[in-house]
């Protein structure tokens, strides 16, 4: 055997060995080192945050520096990377080079610098623009905010100007879609999911999986709805027991995505959700069963569950719960089963004898979806009447996504025999970004910040062109969904000394959604304005018709607490009033909005690492978390803004319980249009009982959708690692 | 062979009551263990086979060769060592803890399995169980253990097995918690790290047995036990070190893993009960490996990544009447 010296040994160099500005004791260690010892507590019990800093500096000196290509001025280096093909010259053209030279320096003058190892290695891992060869880093994060900015805006200088001030600052942050992507002339689109309905034909699967296919190609979750799809055991062309159900289509969706995983930079990553009283449901959840047979087993697709009222209604009486053949369902009522108002028909299908139909107890239903959580983590749950109740757009939501926070109206597709279509129906796509909410309040012009972060994701949703796929392309084109999301809710508390789910928590997360919604609104009135058009079918949604505002107009919304009141105060952002409302009332009505669908909060992985921020509104995982993604191993992450005076302030999302963390997502949820993704945290020593407790308390708080359940368990005292933070705090 | 192992069961057997629990540390395993039962089919291993390809021929050679050197160790352990530990248990329920044990073992080492299968050739495979059965150190460390195995002193059986649990698997666990803390094979890594869970519960509840059965014992008993912890440990010590070089000197890892292999010895003596061997400064590992050796269960991911090491199988509870008060 030969004998190579050879090592994996990345980046532990040499240097720091001698940088008098390197504490003594992290002298010669590499920054995956020094990263790794925040999660180890120092000889007197501290969290050692200094380790971090360190290993993000050193990750610039050891790595980044020294493999970034180097060019003389911008001039040279745009030209370098639009001969080369790595910049789009059309993004470019739309402005002079003095205008991009002068949006350069404003991002440059920021002095951004990454505020964690994580950030830092993230970015240049995942965003940044790389030499083909993968080796070289072309782009510094500067780099990548001024040409995201100057793809978004579209030749709008000012608009240019004001992403970039933006993003740099960290208010806003785009999604990772759109952060990856925009200005690249090698890329993937910039939409981060897809909903797509599936009905019940041969032609309908066949174009899903192919729909799976496009879209995993190009990037972005796919989310199928099977609540259509006839059980197995159903009739096919009238012979009874023919079809073999949702699971056979599950497995071909789950092949799908790991095909196209292959081939591209980020990995496929699929959901389907299944109405509750589909007679396939427990062989649904069964799949993920820890002991489910290789046949039936689905590793890699997320699962969803579409509850209605009914379901809890039956189970508070503990009574059966009825399923329902969705091919009898159709024939019958002429309609998807997915389309039925299922609380509101429930017992009329009861009775009705041409309906084949078989029960299962409703308690034990829900027992059964806690057991498949402990196990697996899924279900996502979705309760479908909360949803359409807030729904202010004609239709029915009938499905959620990948994350759970996309809620938007459908229309099926009708194929021909060759998969072409006779009539191209309406599907769902969602491009979104984030607030940070602790920098968004430090704003000097709150209201501009939500406007410019409507007006970024718009320019989204105006240059996507899913043409693999019509019926997505004709939903982007009518509705011009976007879904501002919100990131840093725990950061921010913690930073401000107020406790995460405290009332002052819960009234300041209402107050700030209620503000964010108000120029959420109104930004989307605006371009409605300015353009003279609006969403397709506007003309029949609650903002047409006004009942949208009259929670707004009817009431006042003001903090309950002094400290929330003081807060917004000292931050010199309005809190709107009822003339405010009244007025944006009267605009909507007069120039409508160009946007059916304008907030969705998701779980934001990567882009909040990149921002120093906590994930979505979530408490946090932990103290140091450890991160496992695909690419980049186990890397820890200190919750940002936490220090050792504040940590009082960080108590991990196990230690506040799930009542507080359904409160505060209560008080976001009822100014939000679409939904947030809620993921509940319990230690083990919970059962399946307390997760139904959760789910129950969730749907009486108004809550629309459930994403991960976490366990978390203890190492068994005697087994664990010594001082390490992670597994103490 | 299958005789001996029969005549070794063969006692006087009565029903297990688990109402009845003489030692509640026996309850709690079994809870612990039950909860953690997994099966290799729940990890996306395929989505390993990228990085897989990025790996030198060296880097592969040495990953087979490791995970063989395991397979044995978990085939000894499931087929032999837990089981002999069965008539020496002074409690129903302690038998009923060394069969999940056994179990365990054996789902450990069919996991290796899922691992190869998913990665390498047909060829690659059976040259690795080739050199499996010929490296002269892995062997000889099977040796060295089977022989306490089969004697008749129900202590050292434990002994030996504490070491075989705590200590004895580390040399191979060292590599995919290296490549997982570089960002390799890392859901090759997750099901490390549910070995290592349960390697983690077996060594502690096999070592308490031993302090619990010590506390029978006269003091020099006592000493004699101690002083062949401390040779065995030598005798395995030595060997480990040589089986480490044999595996590891030609990538150049060979003084982290030793660093490694003193950490785990600490650990092992600690569960018998024992003071640490090696000092501090023997014993300093890399902290991204020690990191990624963590047990719990706090790791965050998501859909892109695999499912993780953190969940469990929850224990079922109905709900009544006042839960559905609304």
């Amino acid at each position: 055997m030969a004998v190579t010296t050879h090592t994996l040994h990345v980046g532990i160099a040499e240097s720091g060995h001698d940088d008098p500005s390197v504490p003594e004791k992290f002298r010669g260690m590499g920054y995956h080192e020094l990263n790794a010892v925040l999660n180890l507590y120092d000889a007197d019990g501290n969290i050692q945050f200094e380790a971090d800093r360190q290993a993000a500096r050193q990750y610039f000196l050891q790595h980044v520096n020294e493999n970034t290509v180097f060019f003389h001025d911008l001039e040279e280096k745009l030209k370098y990377l639009v001969d080369h093909q790595y910049y789009e010259p059309a993004v470019l053209d739309q402005y002079s080079f003095e205008f991009i030279k002068k949006l350069s320096k404003q991002a440059y003058a920021h002095k951004f610098r990454f505020q964690t190892f994580l950030g830092a290695f993230k970015f240049y891992t995942s965003y940044t623009l790389k030499t083909f060869d993968g080796r070289r880093y072309l782009e510094r994060f500067e780099d990548r905010v001024v040409m995201v900015s100057l793809y978004l805006a579209d030749g709008d200088q000012q608009l240019a100007e004001k992403l970039v001030e933006e993003i740099i600052t960290g208010r806003f942050q785009p999604a990772t879609p759109t952060f990856l992507n925009a200005g690249k002339k090698q890329r993937g689109e910039m939409v981060s999911c897809f909903l797509l309905r599936m009905e019940d034909n041969m032609e309908s699967i066949g174009r899903s999986i192919n729909s799976a296919l496009q879209l995993s190609k190009r990037g972005g979750g796919v989310a199928f709805a099977l609540t259509n799809l006839r059980e197995s055991g159903a009739p096919i062309k009238k012979i009874e027991n023919q079809s073999s159900g949702v699971i056979p289509v599950m497995k071909l969706l789950e092949d799908s995505f790991s095909y196209a995983n292959q081939l591209g930079a980020r990995q496929g990553a699929g959901a389907v959700y299944l109405h509750a009283h589909h007679p396939d449901i427990y062989k649904f959840l069964d799949t993920k069963r820890e002991n489910a047979d290789e046949k039936i087993r689905i590793k890699t697709l997320s699962l969803g569950v579409v509850i209605p009222d009914i379901t809890f209604e039956l189970a508070k009486k503990n009574q059966d719960m009825y399923l329902f053949s969705p091919y009898d369902v159709e024939r019958i009522y002429g309609m998807p089963f997915s389309d039925i108002n299922v609380t509101e028909k429930y017992h009329e299908m009861v009775n009705d004898a041409r309906i084949s139909k078989t029960k299962i107890n409703a308690r034990e239903f829900f027992q059964t979806i806690a057991e498949v959580q402990f196990e697996s983590g899924y279900p996502y749950v979705m309760f479908e009447d909360t949803v359409n109740k807030a729904n202010p757009i004609e239709g029915k939501v009938i499905m959620s996504n990948l994350c759970s926070e996309i809620l938007q109206v459908s229309e099926p597709s009708v194929y021909d025999a060759d998969l072409g279509y006779s009539t191209v129906g309406k599907d769902i796509s969602c491009n979104l970004g984030s607030l940070n909410i602790a920098l968004s309040m430090d704003s000097p012009d709150f209201g501009l910040t939500v406007e410019t972060a409507i007006r970024g994701l718009t320019a989204v949703s105006d240059k996507s062109e899913i043409e693999s796929v019509p019926s997505i392309q004709r939903g982007n084109s009518m509705s011009h969904a976007v879904g501002l999301g919100q990131m840093n809710l725990h950061g921010y508390l913690g930073r401000e000394h107020i406790h995460y789910g405290s009332e002052e928590g819960v009234d300041f997360t209402n107050i700030y959604f209620y503000t964010v919604v108000f120029h959420a609104v109104r930004a989307s009135m605006l371009i409605a304005k300015e353009r003279g058009e609006t969403f397709v079918n506007f003309e029949n949604s609650d903002y047409a018709n006004g009942s949208y505002f009259d929670k707004y107009t009817d009431q006042t919304w003001l903090p309950a607490t002094d400290t929330v009141r003081k807060i917004f105060a000292r931050a010199g952002v309005h809190i709107p009033t009822q003339d405010d409302w009244r007025e944006l009332k009267a605009q909507v009505a007069e120039h409508g909005m160009y946007n059916q669908n304008l907030q969705a909060v998701p779980p934001t992985g990567s882009i909040s690492y990149i921002n120093n921020s906590t994930s979505s509104i979530h408490p946090i995982a932990s103290a140091i978390e450890i991160r496992k993604e695909g690419k980049l191993g186990r890397v820890y992450y200190p919750a940002p803004h936490m220090d050792m005076e504040n940590l009082e302030y960080f108590q991990d999302a196990y230690e506040i319980g799930y009542e507080k963390i359904i409160d505060t997502y209560a008080a976001a949820t009822q100014h939000v249009d679409q939904g947030l993704s809620l993921t509940l945290f319990f230690k083990d020593t919970a059962t399946t009982r307390d997760i139904n407790k959760a789910q129950i308390y969730a749907w009486r708080k108004g809550i629309k959708t459930m994403y991960y359940s976490r366990i978390r368990q203890l190492a068994l005292e005697g087994t664990e690692v010594e001082g390490c933070v992670s597994c103490m705090l | 062979m299958m005789s001996e192992k029969v005549e070794l069961l063969h006692h006087n057997v009565e029903a297990i009551n688990w109402n009845r629990i003489q030692d509640p540390k026996d309850d709690e395993v079994w809870d612990r263990l039950t909860a953690n039962f997994w099966l290799p089919e729940k990890v996306p291993l395929s989505n390993d086979v990228q990085s897989w390809n990025t790996l030198t021929d060296e880097e592969k050679d040495l990953t087979m060769k490791v995970f063989t050197g395991l397979t044995l160790l978990d085939t000894i352990q499931g087929t032999v060592g837990a089981v002999s530990l069965i008539p020496d248990a002074v409690t129903l329920h302690e038998e009923a803890v060394y069969t999940n044990i056994a179990f365990m073992e054996s789902v450990h080492a069919k996991s290796y399995s899922s691992i190869f299968s998913t990665l390498a050739s047909t060829k690659m495979i059976d040259e690795a169980f080739r050199w499996s059965r010929e490296n002269e150190y892995l062997q000889r460390k099977a040796d060295i253990v089977l022989e306490r195995y089969v004697g008749d002193d129900p202590l050292k059986k434990k002994v030996a097995s504490t070491l075989l649990e705590s200590f004895l698997f580390y040399s191979g666990f060292y590599l995919p918690m290296h490549f997982s803390s570089k960002a390799k094979l890392t859901n090759t890594a997750d099901i490390i790290r549910l070995i290592i869970r349960d390697e983690a519960v077996h060594g502690y509840y096999i070592g308490y047995k031993f302090q619990k059965g010590l506390e029978k014992e006269t003091q020099e008993r006592r000493d004699e036990l101690k002083d062949f912890t401390y040779d065995l440990l030598d005798e395995l010590y030595e060997n480990e070190i040589a089986y480490t070089e044999s595996l590891y000197d030609g990538v150049g890892w060979t003084e982290e893993v030793k660093k490694f292999l003193h950490y785990n010895a600490n650990k092992a003596l600690n569960n018998l009960g024992y003071e640490a061997l090696f000092p501090k400064e023997m014993t300093d590992v890399s902290p991204a490996i020690l990191s990624a050796l963590s047990p719990n269960a706090d790791e965050n991911h998501d859909f892109f990544s695999g499912s993780g090491s953190s969940y469990v199988i929850g224990k079922a509870v109905n709900t009544d009447d006042e839960d559905w008060d609304f």
